[in-house]
């Protein structure tokens, strides 16, 4: 049984559909990056996956809970950030720990605690909120959404605020949390933060998913980059439309049958070339060349 | 579900705003208690004021007979002003006002007059003997001096209802010696003593008197009323006119603190859902392991725990602060409330009557409360749930007065025009002429239909994206 299991989201606001038949699966121990720029639906996503905003049609079942029918069992096991770290600003970070874990049974203080420690806030935690930093916010969410002890985890955009520091410590704990057999799903609209440690990748583009893959498929992808050097670079540019002209080098995504029959038509048009470099892909360029080309941001 | 409740609750306490309003409402009530301690100083009806006596003598024609007199009066009032202050207890200040007046006035009189030398000497000798008497605090010879010109009367009076007041008279008189009421208005026997004497002529006659109009009607059932207080102050000697007391402030507590109620229900109910929507925390909240309106019900139950409980805050600060300014032995005095259909008085301990006081208008405040916690839920913002629910209260007030004075019956189910009890207790009709159980039909029915568009309201919210 899968831990989160979205299929056919649609969702309309007035007459613009925001969502279009979303599918994605997160099984235990996954990591899935839900990468998308501003405004393509990520958080939209989210919002309905935790029933902060009503579908208008499909379905989303969280350990086999319906979240339309069975909304409290569904939601028991989940911990989420969404959008930002909003916890009440006047009361300390204890209290607020204190009050998200009552609305849950079976919570110790020891429990508390030891979520404090996890995520490094142990020495600030009786201090206000108010006098927090951003990255010290982002700490206390991650905390709190970890309160109930949850096997599906839904972080949106943590990395904001946090500095490079509080990233690696992030990227530790969801390591650890995901050998436990915890699923989580971590949005962003930067791809290469979570390259590290995801395990699946989806992306999102105006409301809908264009790839939905693991980072293994994607890795294994045929196309190479390429960089050539040649004498003459405006006319090379010319005749190679998907080439990109860089440090004195074209860039070009292609795979081996294709750079060949490039490398015959700059000969064939008297073009000298004097250098042909193969360069692996980074999970961004693969994406991209993936996609048919679109850039994500 | 009680968690929730609690954490609501926790919430409102740990707002800085509610500590706020908190000690607002102490200076508030420090201040209102200082005012009932000095209240008598604010009446001015009794006080002379000297310099502007001398300003008006100043303008007069002492030519003209009528401004002679009014210089006169001014002149012999000053003179009594004066003498006052040489004079500390209250009895001998009583005397001079009541019985220094029209020896002095006779003796001043002669300086303008032309009178024989003999007559001077037996206003002055009048005068003086007079004083002296007062000097001595000598009230019962002025009392038994009454008694026996009211005695004479009698016996001259053939007719029965003269003969019945002048015996009434007399019959007072005889009760202040008899219980050894001193004259002097700072004992409050003495008080209602005179206050009986004042009324007892109009009493006496509007009572004989058939066929009252709508206006005599009215009075007399207030000269009843007065009657009765006074009978009661006299024979139980429990100062109930004081109004420099810690009772008094109890007693208008609803009046004093009410405007208190209404800020702390906007201040719970305001803010309750549209904060943590403006602050982002209500997706914290709703994706715990609740149904929606499970989370909305808690608000509500706490904003419902928490009215009756900050009234009781109020009242008890307001027993701490008005007890240490204005002392707590007035507590045992009752309140008597006047029933006019059965001519009786109702007794209160003071503490009884607050409560009930405060029961009475209780469902104004939760209406209030409700509506306050719709337009929270509905417009997501505290400034407009709190500036509407304040309009809204002083525009039910205009209708509710719009009602009382057209008779209109378009507004007859506003809910303003049922949410008021205070009738009940005061035993008066209802302005409106509703019986309470309409009235209370009315209220559930408005509460029913407002909780129930904002639950389905809210359960159908998204919650938007920043």
């Amino acid at each position: 049984m899968s831990i989160l299991k979205v299929t056919n989201l649609c969702k309309k606001i007035g007459k613009k559909e925001i969502l279009k038949n979303v599918s994605f699966t997160i099984e235990e121990g996954d990591i899935l990056g839900f990468i998308g720029a501003n405004g393509a639906g990520k958080t939209t996503t989210i919002k309905c996956v935790l029933g902060l905003q009503k579908m208008n049609s499909g379905s989303i079942s969280i350990n086999g809970y319906d979240i339309k029918k069975d909304f409290v069992k569904a939601i028991k096991q989940v911990g989420a950030i969404v959008e930002s770290p909003d916890v009440y600003q006047y009361l300390s970070g204890m209290e607020n720990l204190e009050m998200q874990a009552s609305f849950y049974k079976n919570i110790t203080d020891d429990d508390i605690m030891r979520i404090v420690k996890l995520v490094g806030l142990e020495k600030r935690i009786y201090d206000k909120v108010s006098k927090y930093s951003l990255g010290m916010k982002e700490r206390l969410g991650i905390a709190i959404s970890l309160i109930n002890n949850p096997n599906l985890l839904i972080l949106d955009e943590p990395t904001n605020g946090l500095d490079p520091e509080g990233i690696k410590d992030l990227r530790e704990l969801l390591l650890k949390l995901a050998q436990k057999g915890t699923g989580i799903l971590i949005s962003s609209h930067n791809l290469s933060e979570l390259e590290s440690f995801c395990n699946k990748v989806c992306i999102i583009q105006n409301g809908e998913i264009i790839t939905n893959k693991s980072i293994k498929e994607i890795k294994t992808t045929t196309n190479n980059k390429y960089l050539i050097k040649v004498d003459n670079d405006k006319k090379a540019l010319s005749l190679i439309s998907d080439a990109n002209l860089n440090n004195n080098h074209l860039e070009l995504i292609a795979d081996e049958d294709q750079i060949a029959a490039l490398i015959k038509l700059l000969v064939n048009n008297n073009i000298k070339i004097y250098e042909v470099t193969k360069e692996k892909l980074t999970l961004e360029e693969a994406f991209i060349s993936i996609a048919g080309g679109h850039k994500i941001d | 579900m009680i968690n929730l409740i609690k954490s609501e609750i926790k919430k409102v306490f740990k707002k800085r705003s509610f500590l706020i309003v908190t000690i607002i409402f102490i200076f508030y009530a420090i201040m209102t208690n200082v005012i009932y301690k000095n209240l008598n100083s604010l009446d001015s009806t009794t006080k002379y004021d000297i310099p502007s006596l001398q300003e008006e003598n100043s303008h007069l024609d002492l030519g003209k007979e009528e401004d002679l007199t009014t210089f006169i009066s001014n002149l012999t009032r000053i003179e009594l002003e004066n003498l006052k202050k040489d004079y500390n207890s209250g009895t001998q200040k009583y005397l001079i006002d009541k019985y220094l007046y029209n020896p002095l006035y006779s003796l001043i009189s002669s300086r303008y007059q032309e009178t024989k030398e003999s007559d001077i000497a037996a206003l002055t000798e009048k005068y003086n003997t007079t004083l002296e008497l007062i000097k001595n605090s000598n009230w019962e010879y002025f009392i038994k001096e009454n008694i026996t010109s009211l005695e004479t009367k009698l016996s001259k009076t053939t007719e029965n209802k003269e003969q019945t007041r002048i015996k009434a008279f007399i019959d007072i008189e005889n009760y202040r010696l008899k219980n050894n009421i001193p004259c002097d208005t700072t004992n409050y026997l003495n008080n209602a003593l005179d206050a009986i004497k004042t009324n007892l002529t109009e009493y006496l006659n509007l009572q004989a008197k058939e066929n009252l109009t709508k206006t005599e009607t009215e009075r007399l059932s207030y000269l009843k009323e007065d009657m009765l207080r006074n009978k009661y102050i006299l024979m139980h000697k429990k100062d109930l006119n004081n109004m420099e007391n810690l009772k008094s402030v109890l007693a208008n507590f609803a009046e004093e603190f009410g405007l208190f109620i209404l800020i702390y229900v906007v201040l719970i109910f305001g803010p309750i859902v549209s904060e943590e929507y403006s602050k982002g925390t209500i997706k914290y909240l709703l994706i715990k392991p609740y149904k929606r309106s499970t989370i909305l019900l808690a608000k509500f139950l706490a904003g419902l725990i928490l009215i009756p409980f900050v009234i009781i805050l109020m009242l008890a600060l307001e027993v701490l602060i008005g007890g240490l300014i204005l002392g707590f032995n007035s507590l045992n005095i009752p309140i008597l409330i006047y029933d006019s259909a059965k001519n009786i008085l109702i007794s209160y301990s003071i503490f009884k009557y607050v409560l009930i006081v405060l029961l009475s208008i209780i469902p104004m405040y939760l209406m209030l409360g409700i509506i306050c916690f719709s337009l929270s839920t509905i417009t997501t913002s505290t400034s407009a749930a709190i500036t509407i629910t304040f309009l809204f209260y002083l525009i039910a007030n205009v209708i509710s007065n719009l009602v009382l004075v057209y008779k209109t019956s378009i507004f007859k189910y506003f809910i303003s025009l049922h949410w008021d009890f205070n009738y009940l207790i005061t035993k008066t009709p209802n302005p409106y002429h509703f019986s309470y159980q309409t009235s209370i039909f009315v209220l559930l029915i408005y509460t029913i239909v407002i909780l129930s568009f904002t639950f389905i309201y809210f359960n159908k919210k998204d919650v938007k994206n920043i």
